[in-house]
């Protein structure tokens, strides 16, 4: 797929959920597996957005980018906020009751748990999310036919 | 990426019907009708969620804030979320912390 640059503010959030189902309609997953990748993507760009760059005085972009070969659909998050290793998120405790909760945390978790591999990269100036989702065997008899 | 909560109160049930899609960018209207819900002192806060097709974490806070700021006391009944919201509900462990139910049950909810 094309790839697509939008501004990071959370109006892009519709934009960037629109473009992952594209790519997941295109791979062949089911609307479960679709509805995973796109929260997940959803939660990482929300948290790029407000964290990596409106909160730390920023303005910039996302760029997205989908691949898909006959085993896994990845899309992959570039931007150049401020860098937050997601997998460096302390663990919320999903135990307890909500009175009683952290406002935060459940993003990330939520991100890295619905998703097949989950990959955080610095270069340079630059960090990279990965996400990656393996394909349903069903859809690659489908792209050989 | 539309997303709507309106919000009716009766009795001291606060109901709230929410339809489309609450990223965080639609969060702050979900805020505001939990708010509502709470200045009317609601002792019980329904969310009819059948036409919700998507929520992300940011919708979810929304509901510690309404547990924190109606207090303990205050019931949180989901009504008929769509598998994949539940499965969100169920994977942050809210499922123990709110009611879910598949269809609006008067009997129960409006038993105060």
């Amino acid at each position: 797929m094309k790839p697509s640059t939008v501004p990071a503010t959370l109006d892009s959030l519709g934009t960037i959920a629109d473009y992952v189902m594209a790519a997941a309609a295109s791979a062949g997953l089911d609307r479960r597996a679709s509805y995973r990748l796109r929260l997940a993507v959803d939660e990482i760009a929300t948290n790029i957005i407000v964290h990596g760059y409106a909160n730390a005085g920023h303005q910039g972009v996302l760029e997205l980018r989908a691949d898909i070969d006959d085993r896994t659909l990845t899309i992959a998050i570039d931007d150049t906020g401020v860098t937050c290793d997601p997998r460096q998120a302390p663990i919320p405790d999903i135990n307890l009751p909500l009175d009683q909760r952290p406002i935060g945390g459940l993003g990330m978790y939520l991100a890295m748990c619905n998703v097949d591999e989950f990959v955080y990269e610095h270069v340079g100036d630059r960090n990279r999310t990965i996400f990656k989702m393996y394909l349903p065997p069903t859809a690659l008899e489908e792209e050989k036919t | 990426m539309a997303f709507s909560a309106t919000l009716t109160v009766d009795s001291g049930i606060a109901k709230i019907t929410m339809s489309g899609q609450l990223d965080a960018s639609m969060t702050p209207v979900f805020q505001r009708e939990i708010e509502n819900a709470q200045t009317q002192q609601a002792k019980r806060l329904v969310l009819l969620m059948s036409d919700l097709d998507y929520i992300a974490s940011a919708g979810l806070r929304a509901l510690v804030f309404a547990k924190q700021k109606m207090g303990r006391a205050v019931d949180i009944y989901v009504v008929g979320a769509q598998q994949q919201v539940l499965d969100t509900i169920q994977m942050t462990g809210f499922d123990r912390s709110v009611i879910t139910i598949e269809t609006y049950d008067a009997e129960v909810i409006e038993n105060i």
